[in-house]
């Protein structure tokens, strides 16, 4: 189809900004991570425990955090919970407690995967010479256990960044806020989001080969006995 | 009559609904070899589990050097759970315990392996443990992999360093939970030699096992279990001459 | 002003109730059809994986980490707004958002079928064709359908983000839950209780299809164990044709 003119030009002018975007989208997906890796181990926990009802209310909660969308939990505790309990939160940290919630859902399960795939007898070799419950989690399962979950916690990582592109919605100045009100002004929407698709696309690759290494370098010389 | 140092009285465990201990009584002295034999299922490996609380029984009690251990059931014994819960790694640490699939912590070295309970659970300093540790994995025959990692390991070198393991720590009674069974053939006769060292320097030991040779040669008294019970105990004289049915079938399918 | 009202206001939720309820099914119908091609094009981009030929390799290739490493939103944003000024094809909201859906998806799902087919044992393959099958008839009648039913379990699992990334459509203006329910919580000035329904809502579609995945799940192996359970121990490779 002739008669379109591409505007790539636009693109680059834009570059400072779409920069200080993408700033502003690693904060918010890292500060996620961060919440999502405590709410998702104490899930974890919970999940684990000895006591029935704990861990009902842990898979309840699992369930509930994993079933909504993130758009749908974001504009509840954006607008919905700060309305109703006259909490003032920033789009910045409203953004960053919804990623929290949905990462933790997901890594209490990857929390839960890694421990569960230690051989069991692994824990029993501990206890057998007489190591507490908790020492013998710190020493001898958790260590393994760590093998397994950080490549998966780089995949939910890769998830809240593509999901925390949600929050230019709601006023965080984010890469897609940038080609939003640049593609307005300009009439290059085409060239604008393609751009962000390609940084996007440059960043999960790159976070999935770095991923790749440390798998590599984890598993070196330390496969099972 | 020797001192009985550890005795079983009315033990009874189940996973669920599924009973897999009944009515196990057993006393053993100071110094026996007592061996358990029978076929799978019969609960010889949880057994060996309820001597060390790993898998704690629902019913009756262990008698460890005059010290009684039991797990209380209502809910209203909560307190009194959790505190005997507390001193089980005081009973475990007497007690050692060398598993079928041999459980020796990938991510430490050999030596680490058995440093770790000098270090953590008797307290000891690094030096003074690597000490203790070399030269038990050298009784053993591991002299020069100190530092090497399980996987580098054959399977009969793996569970060496798991009785080094659980030899370092003294304990006065030494569980085997079918240490052969995983093995390959020509390696399991080396693990066989150990345990009957073991045994000449007089350590009390409980060995469950599918080594009928080792069993009747070894071994102070035989225990027949089947279906969760005990069905018979004697010395290997008496065993190899019972009239039980049940134990003689199993006999002369194993021996011919 | 504030202190008289309930703390949760259900009457405003119950006059908009059909509004909400066509807001769901939109969003159900969206996920639905783009799942629908999501299958189809993921099981296109799953064979030219595992095709002989190294260009179709490396095409299906890049379009899975393609559309693995794009977020949807921006994806929606490109294909609804984006491709009007390119190409000149004014593509309008619901198809937008259903063919943004497929895309993304399919290029996980190619993934699980690609594992899906590798996951079968290759000594299926081998028996298929010692029988004298030609190869597609091995894979139509014995690799296929025991791929099936190991992709079962992640495909309904893709189902159900679909089911909540249809969320994100709303901010093309389909009429979708979440457009609805933002529409109505500013209009009637309570953002909490709609937001608060139109999760549960998600919620109770996510449980209602994962328990449906499960039943389907244990329905298909019945079908490999009861053969496993039939056959006598000396058998061991069974997991047998059809079923």
């Amino acid at each position: 189809m002739d008669g379109y003119q591409y505007n790539w030009d636009v693109v680059w002018q834009s570059l400072p900004e779409l920069r200080q975007g993408l700033i502003i989208t690693l904060q918010v997906s890292i500060v996620g991570m961060a919440l999502a890796v405590v709410f998702g181990l104490l899930c974890a926990i919970g999940r684990l425990s000895q006591y029935g009802y704990l861990r009902k209310i842990s898979i309840v909660i699992i369930d509930f955090s994993r079933s909504i969308p993130l758009f749908v939990l974001l504009f509840w505790v954006y607008y919905g919970l700060s309305l109703k309990f006259s909490i003032n939160l920033t789009a910045f940290q409203a953004g960053a407690i919804a990623l929290g919630i949905t990462g933790g859902a997901y890594m209490a399960e990857v929390f839960r995967g890694g421990i569960n795939a230690v051989d069991f007898g692994q824990r029993e070799a501990a206890l057998a010479i007489g190591l507490t419950q908790a020492k013998a989690f710190n020493l001898v399962v958790f260590p393994q256990a760590i093998r397994i979950i950080i490549p998966q916690a780089v995949n939910v990582y890769v998830g809240l960044l593509k999901g925390a592109t949600i929050v230019s919605v709601i006023g965080v100045a984010d890469m897609i806020y940038v080609a939003q009100y640049v593609s307005l002004n300009s009439f290059t929407p085409f060239e604008m989001y393609s751009a962000v698709g390609v940084a996007f696309i440059a960043l999960t690759v790159s976070i999935a080969g770095l991923a790749y290494l440390l798998e590599m370098r984890l598993n070196r010389g330390r496969s099972r006995g | 009559m020797n001192t009985t140092l550890l005795q079983l009285k009315n033990v009874g465990k189940r996973f669920g609904d599924h009973v897999v201990l009944s009515e196990i009584n057993l006393e053993i002295a100071k110094g026996e070899v007592v061996c358990v034999i029978g076929p799978s299922g019969s609960g010889k490996s949880t057994l060996l589990r309820c001597i060390n609380f790993i898998a704690p029984p629902e019913e009756g009690e262990v008698i460890f050097e005059g010290r009684s251990w039991k797990r209380f059931h209502s809910a209203l014994n909560f307190i009194a759970n959790r505190k005997y819960e507390a001193q089980l790694p005081k009973l475990r640490a007497e007690i050692g315990m060398v598993f079928q699939h041999f459980n020796v912590f990938p991510h430490m070295s050999a030596i680490e392996n058995v440093m770790l309970g000098l270090t953590k659970v008797r307290g000891k300093n690094r030096n003074e443990a690597r000490e203790i540790a070399e030269r038990s994995l050298r009784q053993v025959g591991l002299g020069d992999k100190l530092d090497q990692y399980p996987e580098k390991l054959s399977g009969g070198q793996k569970q060496r360093v798991a009785i080094a393991r659980a030899l370092a720590l003294n304990p006065k009674v030494m569980l085997f939970d079918e240490v052969t069974s995983a093995l390959d053939p020509e390696l399991v006769t080396g693990i066989l030699d150990e345990m009957r060292r073991l045994a000449s320097d007089g350590m009390t030991m409980v060995v469950v096992t599918h080594e009928m040779n080792f069993a009747f040669q070894v071994a102070t008294r035989i225990v027949f279990m089947d279906a969760g019970r005990i069905v018979t105990i004697g010395t290997p004289d008496e065993i190899r001459n019972t009239t039980e049915p049940r134990a003689r079938a199993f006999l002369s399918s194993i021996l011919g | 002003m504030a202190s008289e009202q309930p703390f949760f206001d259900f009457a405003p939720i119950w006059q908009a109730k059909s509004l909400l309820i066509e807001g769901f099914g939109i969003a159900m119908f969206s996920a639905i059809a783009g799942i629908f091609f999501a299958i189809l094009l993921g099981l296109v981009v799953a064979m030219m994986r595992l095709s002989r030929y190294r260009v179709l390799r490396a095409i299906a290739f890049i379009y899975t980490q393609l559309f693995r490493g794009v977020p949807l939103y921006v994806l929606v944003l490109w294909i609804y707004f984006g491709l009007v000024f390119a190409v000149g094809i004014d593509i309008p909201r619901i198809p937008s958002g259903i063919i943004a859906l497929a895309l993304l998806n399919s290029g996980y799902l190619s993934e699980t079928f690609r594992s899906g087919i590798l996951a079968v044992d290759k000594g299926q393959r081998e028996a298929g064709e010692a029988l004298g099958l030609r190869p597609w008839q091995v894979n139509r009648f014995i690799v296929l359908p025991q791929a099936g039913r190991i992709v079962v379990p992640p495909t309904g699992n893709q189902f159900v983000d679909a089911i909540k990334d249809s969320a994100i459509l709303s901010i093309i203006g389909v009429p979708e839950l979440m457009k609805i329910a933002q529409e109505q919580a500013n209009m009637y000035y309570r953002p909490f209780e709609f937001y608060t329904v139109a999760g549960l809502l998600y919620l109770v579609a996510v449980i209602l299809v994962s328990k449906g995945i499960s039943r389907l799940e244990r329905r298909l192996a019945r079908f490999s164990r009861e053969k496993i359970e039939a056959s006598s121990d000396a058998d061991k490779t069974v997991s047998e044709v059809g079923g």
